[in-house]
């Protein structure tokens, strides 16, 4: 009687794990009230931010990288309710407490957990999918779809992580509160999801797993992503890592172990704490250099620039543009002056400009026009005068003028040069207007990530905006494309600018 | 087949901060027979019933589940555990809990006939969020025996139950100590334990005070409680040297005494008139304090100090 052990076969265990999988998701298909908020509420974002507010729709890049945006948010709720919320109640109520009791096999708990979010996640994609397809009409090729799910699939696991440790340190009923206190934030200031318009927020955003996320399912639907794919991998694993060990540890304390047989307390060898302390350093540093390089590479994109005729397919590998692979830009003139529109023309000392520049190419429907007016700052002859209505058709409208440093003339916009800027310190000019916000935007390499962005008010007086280069977040210096000044606020806007420089 | 205990504790201690919760338990559950753990709150009948279980491990002491460490999957795999305070998903169906539990165990029941044993067809397929606390209770006695386990613990199973149900469930426990099976049992009805254990353990301050036959602790009680309708003045009563304690309620006097027959006499000599005479064994929680008291900290085995 005592070989018990050896009439458990391998199939039967296996029996235990699937039938363990099987019951989780019963469980999370009888509870509207988790698999509802999980699954609908990031689809329904998504149709109303990215498709009918953001004009994500038809073939256009815009429109197939609102779906892997949104999608990024809709990964990130299985994960950390199912566990998260689950875990706290389940170990409150005493369920944790039977299921060390009974002889589940080992780590079944979590396996079955795990799988649940992956499903969750996996039709949580694919309903966006369908509303991109059948709602926006943005055509998806078969390698988009396999690389967004894919990335989707197992993107959620970072999040699991943290809904585990999450689980493990909260009162069940507190915890659908504070994991929103933590979901909301993190989704939202990754900046995939909405511009952020502040300078340092933009600068932690590799801080946040949901960033990294977002730009590789960016990357898998073949959009412009910024930073290195190793960087993103190393700090989504790192945070894996990092919090599933530190939830194993206070479950642990709790006398629940997921893995197997309970710790004893006290007991633990000293080989177990150094493969411990070996496994929490190595995710510490995979986290760091996921987010240190992830700050250091998390550069300029531009999402008002992309053109609707960019070739977006899928079937092609996801093009890296990331700053390095970029050629360097051309070294800028030695004379610091870019414009003084005193010399009867719009046109800059070198470059293609100024411009003005709408978004219709998005499917915004803003206006502009520029002309020369007499009467320029300190006395010159004339400036240049910029009005317009901000239209309020797509989700980041944004008009104004446009100066390409290093353009070429009948070259489509993706394929304008980049100049060198690195050896400048202010983007220097003189402006005034009606009174509103305006925004400086330097565009680097990267499309359609947030570009370098500088606010000033254009008062009625002639005043000086000095926009401090080295001080924006992500931009970068040595290849500029592009510096727009105009406004994203919706409303006619009319302002003028004089005397651009560049030192 | 092995002479050696299916579970037993050795010494156990288990200090939770400044809480003793065991201070040297030692117990052990043979073969074939029904352990009754026995005592009041905070005696440490959980601690020792989750050291069994390998939920915690002894601070000094061992824990003991066929020969090996509680925690180990294969002693796990040969035994049943009903706990008490458990809350399980309200939206799966018992037949699924009963047949998940089942799929861990080598040589389990199928699931409908555990069912079927328990007479539980009606609620089988209902969610069990939905099903009263009698039911729900009878529902984790069924996950508790699906793996047709060789030792059952059984933390108060009819807690909750009705008249029937509880006649049906003791019956059931019957018939699997007529299988074989072994149990631990902790209950606070004392005529549970009276009318299914073999042997009573009963726990206090982390120790072993009692143990032995239903019959040798029900020797320990020797206190009865008199109830009656007399016009006798409540002082004279209590002025009687067999009396230990007295009440009035609504009437009937209770009067609590170790010789009974001594107490009656008295009562009928000195009251013609006395009606409504009623002489009841004292209830488990007069047994508790009878045999706590007489054992304020100290002495294993069976009436060593009273």
């Amino acid at each position: 009687m005592n070989d018990t052990g050896s009439l458990m076969t391998g199939g039967r265990v296996l029996a235990a794990y699937l039938g363990d999988m099987r019951l989780e998701l019963t469980k999370m298909a009888r509870t509207p009230a988790f698999a509802v908020p999980t699954i609908l509420f990031p689809a329904l974002f998504y149709l109303l931010f990215g498709i009918v507010m953001g004009g994500g729709r038809g073939d256009g890049p815009f429109a197939v990288q609102a779906l892997a945006r949104w999608s990024m948010f809709g990964t990130m709720a299985p994960g950390l309710f199912g566990f998260g919320v689950s875990l706290a109640f389940e170990r409150e109520n005493g369920q944790m407490i039977l299921r060390q009791a009974l002889p589940m096999p080992a780590g079944s708990y979590l396996i079955a957990r795990m799988i649940n979010a992956m499903v969750f996640v996996a039709i949580s994609t694919l309903l966006m999918l369908a509303l991109a397809m059948f709602v926006g009409h943005v055509p998806m090729s078969a390698g988009q779809v396999l690389r967004l799910l894919l990335v989707n699939v197992t993107g959620v696991l970072p999040f699991c992580a943290i809904g585990l440790f999450m689980g493990s340190m909260i009162s069940g009923q507190a915890a659908p509160a504070i994991i929103n206190i933590i979901y909301l934030p993190m989704a939202f200031l990754s900046g995939v999801l909405f511009p952020i318009p502040n300078k340092f927020l933009q600068q932690i955003q590799p801080v946040w797993p949901s960033y990294h996320l977002g730009q590789l399912t960016l990357g898998a639907v073949g959009g412009t992503w910024a930073g290195e794919l190793s960087h993103h991998v190393a700090a989504l694993v790192g945070v894996t890592v990092l919090f599933f060990v530190l939830a194993m540890r206070k479950l642990g304390n709790r006398g629940i172990s997921l893995l197997g047989r309970p710790r004893a307390p006290g007991a633990a060898s000293p080989l177990r704490r150094a493969v411990n302390l070996v496994v929490l350093a190595t995710a510490i540093g995979l986290l760091l250099l996921g987010v240190m390089g992830g700050t250091a590479s998390h550069s300029a994109a531009n999402v008002a620039a992309t053109s609707k005729g960019e070739s977006v397919d899928g079937s092609a590998a996801p093009p890296v543009a990331d700053s390095s692979t970029s050629p360097l830009g051309v070294a800028a003139p030695e004379s610091p002056v870019i414009a003084e529109f005193d010399d009867g023309s719009t046109r800059a000392a070198y470059g293609i400009g100024f411009t003005a520049t709408d978004d219709k190419s998005r499917g915004g429907n803003s206006t502009v026009s520029q002309r020369l007016v007499e009467g320029g700052a300190d006395h010159t002859r004339a400036a240049l005068e910029v009005s317009g209505d901000v239209g309020t058709a797509i989700q980041y409208p944004f008009v104004g003028t446009s100066f390409l440093p290093n353009g070429q003339p009948q070259v489509d916009f993706l394929k304008q040069g980049f100049m060198d800027y690195s050896t400048r310190h202010t983007l220097r000019f003189r402006a005034r207007g009606d009174g509103k916000n305006y925004l400086v935007v330097i565009m680097g390499p990267q499309v359609d990530a947030i570009p370098g962005m500088y606010g000033f008010v254009a008062g009625p007086e002639w005043q000086e905006v000095r926009v401090p280069l080295h001080d924006l977040g992500g931009v970068d210096l040595q290849r500029v494309k592009a510096i727009s000044i105009g406004s994203m606020t919706p409303g006619e806007f009319r302002f003028q600018i004089d005397g651009v420089r560049i030192e | 087949m092995s002479q050696s205990p299916l579970a037993r504790l050795n010494d156990a201690h288990k200090r939770y901060g400044p809480v003793t919760a065991l201070d040297g338990l030692d117990l052990q559950v043979n073969r074939g027979e029904m352990l009754a753990l026995l005592g009041p709150n905070g005696a440490g009948k959980s601690t020792a019933i989750s050291l069994l279980l390998g939920l915690q491990t002894p601070d000094r002491g061992s824990a003991e589940l066929f020969g090996d460490a509680p925690q180990s999957l294969d002693a796990r795999r040969r035994m049943g555990v009903m706990m008490q305070e458990v809350n399980l998903s309200p939206v799966l169906h018992p037949r699924e809990m009963v047949a998940q539990v089942a799929s861990y165990y080598p040589t389990p029941y199928r699931a409908g006939e555990v069912i079927e044993r328990l007479s539980l067809e009606k609620i089988a397929d209902r969610p069990y969020g939905k099903l009263s606390g009698g039911q729900k209770r009878q529902v984790q006695f069924g996950m508790a025996i699906a793996g047709r386990p060789e030792l059952l613990f059984l933390d108060e199973p009819t807690v909750g139950l009705d008249v029937n149900a509880r006649e049906a469930l003791w019956q059931v426990l019957r018939d699997l100590i007529h299988e074989g099976v072994s149990i631990v049992l902790t209950t606070h009805y004392l005529e549970e334990a009276e009318a299914l254990a073999d042997r009573v353990a009963v726990v206090t301050h982390g120790k072993l005070v009692a143990g032995g036959s239903v019959d040798e602790i029900r020797a320990y009680v020797t206190r009865k409680n008199i109830l009656c309708r007399t016009a006798l003045a409540r002082e004279q009563i209590a002025a009687w040297p067999e009396v230990q304690e007295l009440r009035e309620d609504s009437g009937v006097k209770h009067i609590t005494t170790r010789d009974a027959e001594a107490v009656l006499r008295r009562l009928l000599a000195a009251d013609a008139q006395v009606r409504d005479i009623e002489v009841k064994r004292a209830g488990l929680a007069e047994a508790f304090a009878e045999i706590t008291s007489a054992n304020p900290a100290a002495g294993n085995g069976a009436g060593n100090s009273r």
